[in-house]
């Protein structure tokens, strides 16, 4: 209970300090990482324009939300937000303003509109598969290239394992799934997503609303659970079953490994560890059916509030946003995003976010299908599952049996 | 000096007593009354579903095996914690040299934040000890002691002792020498041996002492959070009645979770009121227990 008294002092605080500026149009932001980049962009924005665009941002998933409910319920509610799916839709739908005839539509795939009507803005594209190391490859003789199916897959990782010494690495993959160090998103999240999505078209939700049913394709299931053992078993064992998000990423960024599972938000962090090496991502090879494709998605979308006094000026931003050079350089260049619209000739400065672009571009991606799950489920419930299956008190059965029994659990 | 106005009282009083209504008094009952509705944290529209919540709590191996491990995490903390402390304050008020410094130097763990000192002791388990363990081919240190699901409640609990038991020393440092020295004395005189003097007058003339630092360290191992959450986050996962659960997720932890993580506001309420309630029960059992100790001086 004590607890609630400082988030009350924050939210006053928020709010005095939220009304003392007068702002002509005001945009909550969810991604602290482009904070600094967004606001610069506001401020030209808004000079050029002869408006003010004024930015809040609120690190972290929970206090966004509530913050923005707290907005609405205080009479000043912001005119751009943020939603990530299906829970913020309908939470909002009541009061999201229908965006179908702006011109930033027509230049994405990627629009939301979850009932036919565009709402959403793609903010970014983000995408993630196994990323891979080229010169460490290169120098075990493996060409990338022909890493489509889990057998060639599970073959470079036996090689990779035998010549270790010799190459100088710890383990062939940068793997994480510790709760202790936060990582079960790795797993239980993105890895799982070839469960999810794999090998199906981009709109092939199946699997997904059979899950949302309660029920498991056990076939797809089994040879997940295959797929995901290869990942396990070459994994470097202290960083799966320990590590951190700056372990995984320092191990593959120095050079200790050859795959990393993981996105494309990791580029900022190999510039940091100044890793020069080539990089780029091969699938989520869990079958052996051939395949090239990773995994992208729009996963969060700015909407308008259709109350807003500024509503023409807010979606102006958008549309600038989107369809200017400076805004495409802001997206792309600054905050170092790879946005979700044609035309952009600005190239993204990291490796694997040229690579989602490039993916992003040719159309060979699979899409995102754990973000509709119910809150909690893929940390809390899958989470402990997949590090059981890592430390080896799950076996393979175990694991699938425990996954269909979670699963099972969904509909309540 | 004239006689106060009555008013006076009130008005001085109403500032803290408006906070403490607002903050402790108004949440706690609203805490009871979402317990048992559907809440999920932004829905203003409540359904009240009665016990529903508290029969999916009962029903969750989940939730038992948070209350098995945080009774588990008390047990070994009100013991580890009090003996160091004890064992130091004896340390600090003999003649030792440097008693003074080395007083401060127990009490400054204490005085860094849970979140921070969780962290560091992460690195120490996750990376030093295991580098140490390595190198010099100690192999119980060879694997991360936090890693570990049969060591990761011990491990937490010596970071809690280290950090706790300076501050509980202080209490026991002010009880000492609140002894008169003549009943030590009176003791040595009549032959009473060191380890005679500690056990039979000094612990039975500290009682008052014990009761404080047991409550103290019963209810702050009850309540752990934010040690918990930045050292360990509840990991590693273990097996419990069947189901995939945390190692080291203490009842807070599961509080949290239930509530905000997965949106299930009502039910972690109630999970709240249960965690309450227990500790209310188990905190005047203590109390009451340690009261019949005491001596009158």
């Amino acid at each position: 209970m004590k607890k609630l008294f400082p988030v009350i002092l924050a939210f006053v605080l928020v709010f005095a300090f939220g009304s003392a500026a007068l702002a002509d149009i005001t945009l909550a932001n969810l991604k602290v990482e482009i904070d600094v980049p967004l606001k610069a962009y506001a401020e030209a924005y808004g000079e050029a324009n002869g408006f003010n665009v004024k930015i809040d941002t609120f690190g972290g998933g929970e206090d966004y939300h509530g913050m923005v409910m707290n907005a609405l319920q205080s009479g000043d509610m912001y005119d751009i937000f943020m939603i990530e799916g299906i829970g913020g839709y309908n939470t909002w739908k009541e009061m999201l303003a229908d965006l179908s005839d702006q011109p930033f539509v027509a230049a994405t795939s990627l629009a939301y509109a979850p009932e036919g009507i565009v709402v959403g803005f793609p903010i970014a594209v983000e995408g993630f598969g196994i990323g891979y190391n080229a010169d460490i490859l290169a120098a075990a003789g493996i060409n990338p290239a022909d890493l489509t199916t889990l057998t060639a897959f599970e073959e470079a990782c036996k090689k990779l394992e035998e010549m270790k010494d010799e190459l100088g690495i710890s383990a062939p993959i940068a793997m994480a799934c510790s709760t202790s160090g936060g990582m079960w998103w790795v797993a239980a999240q993105h890895n799982f997503n070839a469960y999810w999505k794999g090998n199906l078209e981009y709109d092939d939700n199946s699997i997904v609303e059979l899950a949302l049913n309660g029920q498991v394709d056990r076939d797809r299931l089994v040879q997940y659970a295959k797929f995901l053992k290869v990942m396990y078993d070459y994994a470097d064992q202290d960083v799966l079953l320990n590590g951190n998000y700056d372990a995984q990423v320092n191990l593959f960024g120095t050079g200790k490994a050859a795959f990393i599972q993981q996105g494309n938000w990791t580029d900022p962090n190999f510039a940091g560890l100044n890793a020069t090496f080539t990089r780029g991502y091969i699938a989520a090879v869990w079958t052996d059916e051939p395949t090239t494709a990773i995994m992208v998605a729009a996963p969060s979308y700015y909407v308008v509030n259709a109350n807003s006094a500024n509503l023409e000026e807010a979606i102006k931003f958008l549309n600038d946003m989107a369809l200017t050079e400076a805004g495409q350089n802001y997206m792309v260049k600054e905050a170092g995003m790879v946005p979700a619209f044609a035309g952009v000739t600005v190239e993204p400065d990291g490796q694997f976010s040229k690579a989602v672009m490039n993916a992003a571009g040719s159309g060979d991606v699979f899409g995102w299908g754990f973000a509709e799950m119910p809150d909690g489920f893929n940390m809390d419930v899958l989470g402990p599952i997949f590090e059981l299956y890592a430390t080896g008190d799950l076996d393979l059965e175990g694991f699938v049996d425990m996954v269909t029994d979670a699963i099972a659990t969904i509909p309540e | 000096m004239s006689k106060k106005h009555p008013w006076v009282n009130v008005l001085f009083l109403a500032p803290v007593t408006l906070a403490f209504v607002l903050v402790i008094i108004v949440p706690f009952f609203l805490g009871i009354y979402y317990s048992f509705t559907d809440f999920n944290g932004v829905r203003s529209h409540l359904t009240l579903v009665g016990l529903a919540n508290y029969r999916v709590m009962f029903n969750d191996p989940i939730f038992l095996h948070s209350f098995l491990l945080t009774l588990q995490y008390t047990a070994i903390n009100i013991v580890s914690v009090n003996v160091v402390a004890f064992l130091l304050s004896l340390l600090v008020t003999s003649d030792l040299p440097g008693r003074n410094f080395l007083r401060a130097g127990f009490f400054v763990p204490n005085l860094i934040g849970g979140l921070v000192l969780g962290y560091i002791w992460q690195f120490v388990f996750n990376s030093a000890l295991l580098d140490m363990g390595r190198n010099l081919g100690i192999s119980w240190l060879s694997q991360s002691l936090i890693g570990n699901k049969n060591t990761v409640i011990w491990a937490m609990s010596f970071v809690n002792t280290w950090q706790y038991a300076g501050y509980i020393m202080m209490i026991y440092v002010a009880a000492i020498q609140g002894i008169p020295a003549n009943l030590m004395e009176a003791a040595s005189v009549d032959g009473a041996t060191y380890p005679q003097r500690v056990f039979k007058v000094l612990i039975p003339m500290m009682a008052s002492a014990f009761t404080v630092t047991l409550f103290l360290t019963l209810t702050n191992s009850f309540k752990q959070y934010d040690l918990n959450y930045s050292l360990t986050s509840g990991g590693p996962a273990a097996l419990f009645m069947g189901k995939a659960s945390k190692a080291s997720q203490l009842l807070a932890m599961n509080i949290y979770n239930t509530a905000i993580a997965a949106k299930r506001w009502g039910d972690g309420q109630a999970r709240a009121v249960m965690f309450f309630l227990i500790l209310v029960i188990f905190s005047l059992v203590q109390v009451w227990l340690n009261k019949r100790k005491e001596v009158e001086m």
